[in-house]
């Protein structure tokens, strides 16, 4: 048997309350994800992008549906299972990158592989691995505040990879950066992914989407098209073509 | 578990980053637990001299007096017996001044000061070898007989030969109580003048103290001692009854203390929770990362919790030793212990239950907080408040609308804060209240029923010339002619002191609280403790027994009276019995305004040729100044509990408003208006804490004072508001150090480039 989806979402339903209004945001959306996939999730503003990966990151509370993560169903699991396994499974890089502000860099990517029980040691020797190959090894005693946008996204990135997890979700990475800064964060995300790393990516940008294997679209919180081209792990910087079919 | 170590980063991180803040809530715990140690240390000390003396003097638990000397080494064998003093002779004599008789236990020693139940000499001092006339008198003894050191002590033996002595020095000691509740007074001199003194060893008693190694346990000794001594043992005392007598009436003071201690209990809690409660808010982006990151909410409460409480919990260790080095320092000369355990422990466990609490509910908070950082915590906006848009109408400047608005922007934490500054105030305004009530003791004694300063004993003189020379004094502005005597109650099973002074006709000017005066035979006033005593109210008709004549006393008012836990019963001359009324007893001088008690004092010994007794009447408020110490130390402690809760205020506003400040610079503000826009936002806040804490406190301590009086005898009526002009100025001294501290940080922030990041 293949080895299960890394995620995998049966009719997911997400509806706020606003005020007594019920705002549908997600409406019933399956979406399987393998192991290595690079999925980049577009649509327009209000679409249920962000409330989407939230629910995958198990940072929002379903409505209805399902939810299974490496076979399985995490749906059900109360706020500190999910959070136990955010620890181990899920990185997460967030569009105001969400930095600690009070500790170091170093700190800052120190902390979840000591969340996850890392020795001091452990966690310093992955942390400068990272830091390293982000080209941010001088920074590492650095106050977050000290950062440009682009150093800080780069920051958020290892520490978000600090604990090998089998899911990275980014939502909107690159949203606050210029070219160059984003130029630095793609060439890391599709770094990492070549070297098989699973990422689900929500972005505004076709050119963040054309790195991607995969672009699923949203609108009003359904998947208007899942633009799987081609085999997974294939080379991503050819994919011009997909991104101004998926534009136009 | 994991989780200690990426804890412990965090901790360390958010630390460092607020470090002042984090000094200050250490130094407000540690000021409360420090205050409320002093204040128990100085009550106890005020009120039960014993413990100090005991230790001190390296005192007796039991004291055996018995005829002949006892076996010394028999007794120093009994369990739990760790030394022995003694045994001393000692004779029972006659002290005669000025025709006045006391009995005095006359105690032989050694030149060498005993090593255990030491006298500790205060005045003069101890016995020298040569000393064959020389005398070292217990201080309390001396002090009720007006003797000082060189004072001449004349002396009659039970063979009725007299011996004139002089006393060499003053000492205290924890060998028996005060005089006079503790008869017969105490001297001591050499064995050999002893011998003189009293040759028949027959005439004479021995005194022996025995020290144990637990004080809490004297049984076994005693038994043994009765074992050994059995029919020698004449008496016999422990040092409970020695404390029991040493003891004042210290109900005023242990309601003080219960009220500074839960004054001190909710101080903290409020700095602890205002602290924790405004960091957890100024955090909740960081928590949320936090959470994305994998804490559990449980985990967040953990890290929260501990991270605040051990700052609560090291202030309690820095007051702990803060507390006992100032009670140490507090009254040089006068080495004071710490505490007894039982309130000491109390203090620890109160202070901490509360500081863990205080933390844990906002911490609890906190731990809520959703994991989402996308969903800013930014405050409600666009609306302006009543409040603000009053501003408008009335035309303020920019600064002083956008503040206005601001401050009330975030409800919660505005009244949280309001209220963590109305608490201290309402507080300091009590202590002040407190303060003025002890004023007023000192310079009105008339408005606590004690109108006369001096009181003159006709003693060798007849009453009407004791009564002349008096009057004819200068700044003797009325003399009142009195007399006590007992009083029975109607079922004849208590007496109180019935206090006969003035006439119906030109009575003594009694603090009325309540009713009128006595104006006719008959009528009497009562203090509020005999009203407790009878179950009467005023108007009243009760049958009393008034030095032994039946009488039926119609009580026709309150008087404010300070002594005997207020039983007392006071009336006019002419409504006792002539029998105890003629001569009076003695008189009660009321003094002209500005007049020293002392100088009339002496002017009169020297007009009657020292042959009137003339004692100065005691404030009670003297034996109360302990509790200026305490209130100055509460005023410090509320003052920097103040000073945090304002803090948290203040970095709350400027967390609210980090980005609008770029939005007003862009709007034109200058930097100067931006500060004075965030002042008012705090300003304002401060004058309504302030103002609403002074005006609670001073519409209550009157009140709270005369409860207390209500309750200890006094009766209302002695409680005083602090003076407008003492209010005053603490609300404007609140008022203007608080925006000033409001305006360090605002400065900074109008200043410092304020980068336009997202929330
Ligand atoms: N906490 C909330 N309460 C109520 N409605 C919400 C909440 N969060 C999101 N919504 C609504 O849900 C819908 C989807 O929001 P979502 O943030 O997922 O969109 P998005 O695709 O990420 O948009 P954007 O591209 O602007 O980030 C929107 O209509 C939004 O108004
Ligand atoms: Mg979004």
């Amino acid at each position: 048997m293949s080895p299960p989806p890394i995620v995998n979402t049966v009719n997911l339903v997400r509806i706020y309350q606003d005020g007594g209004v019920p705002v549908p945001a997600v409406r019933g959306v399956d979406l399987k994800v393998e192991a290595g996939e690079f999925v980049a999730i577009m649509g327009p503003s209000g679409s249920g992008k962000s409330t989407l990966v939230h629910m995958l990151g198990g940072l929002d509370a379903r409505t209805s549906g399902e939810i299974w993560l490496d076979g399985s169903r995490v749906d059900t699991l109360s706020e500190s299972a999910w959070a136990l396994l955010r620890r181990r499974k899920i990185g997460f890089v967030f569009q105001f990158f969400n930095l600690v502000a009070n500790m170091t860099v170093a700190d800052n990517v120190e902390l979840p592989a000591l969340l996850a029980g890392a020795s001091p040691r452990e966690a310093r020797e992955r942390r400068e691995y990272l830091l390293g190959e982000l080209g941010l090894a001088d920074r590492a005693d650095a106050a977050p505040a000290q950062l440009a946008g682009g150093e800080q996204q780069r920051v958020a990135l290892a520490r978000a990879l600090a604990n090998r997890p089998s899911l990275l979700l980014a939502d909107e990475p690159t949203g606050n950066l210029d070219s160059r800064n984003t130029r630095d964060v793609l060439r890391l995300l599709g770094e990492v992914h070549r070297d098989g790393q699973t990422i689900i990516l929500v972005t505004h940008d076709a050119r963040v989407a054309s790195l991607a294997d995969r672009v699923v679209s949203l609108l009003d919180g359904q998947i208007v098209d899942d633009g799987a081209v081609g085999p997974v792990r294939r080379r991503p910087r050819a994919s011009a073509g997909d991104v101004v079919e998926l534009r136009s | 578990m994991s989780t200690a170590r990426a804890s412990a980063r965090w901790i360390r991180a958010d630390l460092r980053a607020r470090r002042g803040q984090a000094l200050l809530t250490v130094l407000a715990v540690a000021g409360i637990v420090t205050a409320l140690i002093v204040s128990v240390t100085l009550l106890e000390d005020g009120t039960n001299p014993w413990r100090g003396l005991f230790t001190e003097s390296r005192g007796a638990h039991v004291w055996i007096h018995t005829g002949d000397a006892p076996d010394v080494t028999a007794l120093s064998r009994l369990p739990g017996v760790a030394e022995v003093a003694g045994p001393y002779r000692t004779a029972p004599v006659t002290l005669t001044l000025e025709g006045k008789k006391s009995p005095v236990a006359l105690r032989g020693m050694e030149a060498r000061p005993p090593a255990v139940a030491t006298p500790l000499v205060r005045q003069g001092r101890w016995l020298r070898p040569g000393d064959t006339d020389g005398v070292v008198v217990e201080r309390s003894f001396a002090e009720a007989l007006g003797l000082r050191i060189g004072a001449s002590f004349p002396v009659t033996a039970l063979n009725g030969a007299s011996h004139p002595l002089t006393v060499v020095g003053l000492a205290d000691t924890a060998d028996q109580g005060f005089y006079p509740e503790w008869t017969p007074g105490l001297a001591w001199t050499l064995t050999s003048t002893l011998a003189r003194v009293e040759p028949a060893l027959g005439r004479s008693e021995s005194v022996t103290g025995l020290r144990l190694v637990d004080g809490e346990d004297t049984l076994p000794a005693v038994h043994g001692a009765v074992t050994l001594l059995n029919d020698q043992i004449r008496r016999m005392s422990t040092w409970r009854e020695v404390r029991a007598a040493m003891e004042l009436d210290n109900r005023l003071l242990g309601l003080l203390l219960a009220l500074f201690g839960v004054t001190g209990l909710v101080a903290a809690a409020l700095a602890v929770a205002n602290a924790v409660g405004g960091r957890v808010l100024t955090q909740t982006r960081d928590i949320a990362t936090l959470k994305s990151l994998g804490y559990t909410r449980g985990q967040i409460f953990g890290l929260l919790t501990v991270e605040h409480g051990a700052l609560g919990l090291l202030g309690i260790a820095c007051g702990l030793v803060c507390g006992q080095l100032v009670a140490f320092f507090a009254l040089d000369g006068v080495p004071l212990l710490p505490p007894s355990p039982l309130p000491l422990l109390l203090i620890i466990l109160g202070t901490a239950a509360v500081v863990v609490v205080a933390a844990a509910l906002p911490a609890w908070r906190g731990g809520r907080t959703p994991p989402l950082p996308a969903v800013p915590a930014a405050p409600p906006r666009g609306r302006l408040s009543r409040m603000a848009r009053l501003a408008l109408l009335v035309r303020l400047p920019p600064a002083l609308v956008l503040g206005t608005r601001d401050a009330f922007t975030r409800r919660t934490p505005a009244l949280l804060s309001i209220f963590g500054l109305a608490v201290p105030m309402m507080m300091i305004t009590i202590g002040l209240g407190c303060w003025a009530t002890l004023d007023d003791f000192l310079r009105h004694p008339e408005r606590v029923g004690q109108a006369a300063a001096l009181v003159v004993h006709p003693d060798k003189l007849p009453a009407e010339e004791a009564a002349r020379l008096a009057a004819a004094d200068p700044q003797v502005r009325a003399v009142y002619p009195g007399a006590e005597v007992s009083a029975l109650e109607p079922e004849q099973t208590r007496t109180v002191l019935a206090r006969a002074l003035g006439t119906s006709a030109e009575p003594y000017p009694f603090r009325v609280a309540e009713g009128r005066m006595f104006a006719a035979r008959g009528e009497a006033l009562a203090g509020q403790g005999l009203l407790d005593l009878l179950g009467v109210k005023i108007g009243d008709r009760v049958r009393m027994t008034v030095g032994g004549t039946p009488l039926i006393v119609h009580i026709v008012g309150r008087v404010v009276e300070p002594d005997q836990d207020g039983e007392v019963l006071s009336l006019g001359m002419d409504t006792l019995a002539a029998k105890d009324a003629v001569p009076p007893q003695f008189y009660s001088l009321v003094l002209e305004p500005g007049a020293d008690p002392a100088a009339v004092r002496a002017r009169l010994l020297a007009a009657s040729g020292e042959k009137l007794e003339v004692a100065r009447v005691v404030n009670p408020a003297d034996r109360l100044s302990v509790i200026r110490v305490v209130i100055v130390a509460l005023i410090v402690v509320l003052s920097l509990l103040g000073l945090a809760n304002l803090l948290t205020a203040s970095a709350l506003g400027l967390r609210d408003h980090a980005l609008d400040l770029a939005v007003l610079k862009a709007m034109g503000l200058t930097p100067r208006q931006v500060a004075a826009t965030l002042v008012t936002g705090t300003g304002l806040l401060v004058v309504l804490g302030v103002v609403a804490g002074a005006a609670a406190g001073a519409s209550v301590v009157a009140g709270l004072v005369d409860l207390q009086g209500h309750t200890s005898g006094v009766g209302a009526g002695i409680g005083r508001a602090p003076s407008p002009l003492t209010l005053t100025v603490a609300v404007v001294v609140a008022v203007g150090a608080a925006l000033l501290v409001a305006l360090i940080p605002a400065r900074r922030a109008a200043r410092a480039q304020v980068p336009v990041t997202a929330r």
